[in-house]
């Protein structure tokens, strides 16, 4: 038996040598068809989030593009008082002028003219400009005056009202800042006290209950918040600061609702953080003879600051990018103040508003839509790019 | 047994709730049946005039439509439609509040919608749009509405104004700056978006046309939508804001309104045309839509045949009997008969 046992592995293997000799075991990779396929796949979902992305940043570039190189037609209000012949280079004004200035373009009909010279009743012409014919036009027609919109003037002017040709782009921007601003002063306190006590201090049982409710608090559709903003935080903001300090819409109670709104966001970002630091530096300072509440506060949250960061970031973006409750509670009319307790439209809140009453594309209103976007997109963008900076430069790695 | 404890709290928690918001002082969203605190019952009974329509069974009506258009009118549309569904129509009517500009836009530019509700005529400009697209858009006059300019009740200063204080009231900075002895509190301004036919309205009436003193003012909240200006103007003494008489009939209880130059809006001084805020409320459509859609022209029909007996309680006031029987007669000519 033992015999059989020692010598038949000799013997196999002098029989597989044999066999092996004649056939090559093939040791190369095999290529598996359905593996590849499989990853293939995944990348293009990757790849489809980068192509939308691309596409977005295409789409608001070209109509922006278009809102800042395109000639506005804003209607002066002012028609032509007596008929114009073909060749006639004086164009009689109303009474009353109508604050065309010599460089402006003009339009009557289809017709576009060049102002060389303008007193307030009168201004000089010359014709037929813009490959566009000179014709007689019959008196009463619309007066239209040129004018583009430049970059200097969408970041520098204080009043936002395209259909009267302003398109300074401050009041919509300081109204968003604004709200954030009250957002994250609610949020950033409470998500993070929430998230060291969940992380820190919270039972089993405690965090079993907490954490679903937080989940709710985030669930919460957005438009509802809006109505609570409207219905409950403006009456309670009212009843403590007086009626009168507190405009029906304004955006303290709107920026207050946006803060819960991002609390879970910040408090599941900032506990994730948290939880990952090892528990060896917290033992460590519990060996030093540290309280829990020093070990929290002088050990942890500063070993996990990248992640913090990273969560307010993000919160912040959110809440720069909210929409519905700003279009409830905040206002429908750009107003440039820095007074919460006022109403003022923020950037999100006007693209809603606008965009609800539908608008013909190519109009101001359209182009000036995007505008706003691209300016949100890039806003996002740059605090996106923030946060991974923060996240790289203060990330802790642990052995 | 923790989980049946939670799911018991829970249900508790929602049953006092209920009980809570089941009890009175909730505003009604819909048109209420106010016809004790309504005007007086329209002057023509139905069916009085010089021309008659065919009689419409709404419960042979097949196929489903779309309108869209004025916020003033859309009370008044969205009540004919329950009333046609009420009596028997099986389909779908969309109608959209989103403004007579926004309407028109719908209906000349984009021809998505068969029919356009208007607070205002047609303009040049979109008529060429909708024959752009070859639509020959027919009006139809329905009603007339007499603009509320509204102030909360908390205001005790304001109850009369002509229509030169109306231009400076919705400049100006302060109250104070338009009549020395009301306060020096800056006036909030609510007004309908631009995309508004009460808008235009408003603009051509009290500004000659040139909207951009209105535009320019501080403090001016504009909304499409009547309901935000409603909450904006009951919110405080010092708002003020302007839309259809049904917005201000919904909410009596919170706001006044004011007479212009003297008189009071009611169904006499808007029907008599006295108050100077009087204007004709429409719908549009075209004989081509109306042919090929048979249940547009039904339901436009039934509209112009029983729009007197809903108009009152809406909150608006009836067109003349002349002006009915003009679009009466502009049906049956589109129609062909």
């Amino acid at each position: 038996m033992q015999d059989e046992r020692t010598s038949q592995p000799w013997a196999g293997a002098t029989g597989a040598v044999a066999a092996g000799a004649q056939e090559a075991i093939n040791l190369r990779k095999r290529p598996r068809i359905r593996e590849a396929l499989i990853q293939g796949f995944l990348f293009l979902c990757g790849v489809l989030s980068i192509l939308t992305t691309l596409g977005i940043v295409f789409e608001l570039g070209k109509e922006s593009l278009g809102f800042f190189t395109r000639q506005v037609w804003e209607d002066s209000n002012k028609a032509l008082p007596v008929a114009l012949a073909p060749g006639a280079t004086e164009l009689l004004l109303s009474r009353g002028g109508s604050g065309i200035q010599a460089g402006d373009l003009v339009r009557v009909e289809n017709e576009v003219m060049l102002v060389k010279a303008a007193t307030g009743q009168a201004a000089t012409v010359v014709r037929g400009q813009q490959g566009t014919e000179a014709v007689a036009h019959a008196a009463n027609v619309a007066l239209f005056r040129g004018k583009r919109v430049s970059l200097v003037e969408f970041f520098t002017g204080t009043k936002w009202s395209p259909q009267i040709g302003q398109f300074g782009i401050l009041p919509l921007v300081t109204a968003t800042l604004m709200t954030s601003v009250i957002a994250m002063l609610v949020a950033l306190p409470l998500g993070l006290s929430v998230a060291i006590y969940l992380s820190e201090y919270a039972s089993e049982r405690a965090r079993k209950i907490l954490k679903p409710i937080l989940e709710v608090l985030s669930g919460i559709p957005t438009v509802v918040y809006g109505y609570f903003a409207l219905t409950f935080m403006t009456p309670l903001l009212r009843g403590v600061f007086g009626q009168d300090t507190v405009q029906i819409y304004n955006m303290a109670s709107a920026g207050l609702v946006i803060g819960v709104l991002i609390l879970p966001l910040v408090s599941s970002m900032s506990e994730d953080a948290l939880s990952a630091v090892p528990r060896s530096l917290r033992e460590a300072a519990y060996a030093l003879g540290a309280t829990k509440f020093e070990v929290a506060v002088k050990i942890v949250v500063p070993a996990a600051l990248s992640g913090i960061a990273a969560a307010f970031i993000l919160a912040m973006s959110r809440a720069v990018g909210e929409t519905m409750v700003v279009a409830i509670a905040a206002g429908q009319g750009p107003n440039l103040t820095f007074n919460p307790f006022r109403s003022a439209e923020t950037m999100t809140g006007h693209m809603v508003r606008i965009s609800g009453g539908d608008l013909s594309y190519d109009s101001i209103d359209y182009n000036s839509i995007f505008a706003i976007g691209m300016l949100l997109f890039l806003i996002t963008f740059v605090l996106n790019i923030i946060s991974q900076r923060i996240v790289r430069r203060f990330r802790e790695v642990y052995d | 047994m923790r989980s049946l404890f939670i799911v018991s709290l829970m249900v508790v928690a929602l049953t006092v709730a209920a009980c809570g918001a089941a009890e009175p002082t909730q505003a009604p969203t819909d048109i209420p049946a106010s016809a004790t605190a309504a005007p007086a019952q329209p002057t023509a009974a139905p069916g009085t005039g010089m021309v008659a329509l065919p009689e419409v069974d709404p419960a042979e009506v097949t196929g489903d439509f779309v309108s869209a258009g004025s916020s003033t009118v859309y009370p008044l549309s969205e009540r004919m439609a329950e009333r046609f569904a009420d009596e028997g129509y099986a389909g779908n009517i969309t109608i959209d509040s989103i403004g007579t500009g926004g309407g028109f836009e719908r209906f000349c530019k984009t021809g998505e919608t068969d029919i356009a509700n208007a607070s205002r005529g047609i303009k040049d400009e979109e008529k060429a749009n909708c024959q752009a697209i070859g639509r020959e858009p027919v009006e139809f006059r329905i009603g007339t509405d007499g603009l509320a300019v509204v102030v909360s009740k908390a205001n005790t200063f304001l109850t009369n104004a002509t229509k030169e204080d109306l231009g400076k009231i919705f400049t100006a900075e302060k109250w104070s700056d338009v009549n020395a002895s009301w306060p020096a509190e800056p006036i909030q301004r609510f007004i309908p978006g631009t995309d508004s036919g009460t808008f235009d309205y408003f603009v051509e009436v009290v500004f000659a046309k040139d909207k951009t003193p209105l535009l320019n003012a501080p403090n001016t909240q504009l909304s499409e939508d009547d309901n935000v200006l409603v909450q904006g103007v009951e919110g405080g003494p010092y708002a003020i804001g302007f839309f259809g008489y049904a917005y201000y009939e919904e909410n009596r209880d919170k706001l006044n309104v004011l007479s212009i130059e003297g008189v009071t809006p009611d169904a006499a001084t808007v029907e008599g045309g006295t108050y100077p805020l009087a204007r004709p409320l429409f719908l549009y459509s075209t004989a081509k839509i109306m042919q090929e859609k048979p249940q547009v022209a039904s339901f436009i029909n039934y509209y112009l045949t029983h729009v007197d007996e809903e108009i009152s309680s809406v909150g608006y006031f009836p067109a003349s009997t002349e002006a009915l029987d003009a679009s009466k007669q502009a049906w049956l000519d589109a129609m062909g008969q």
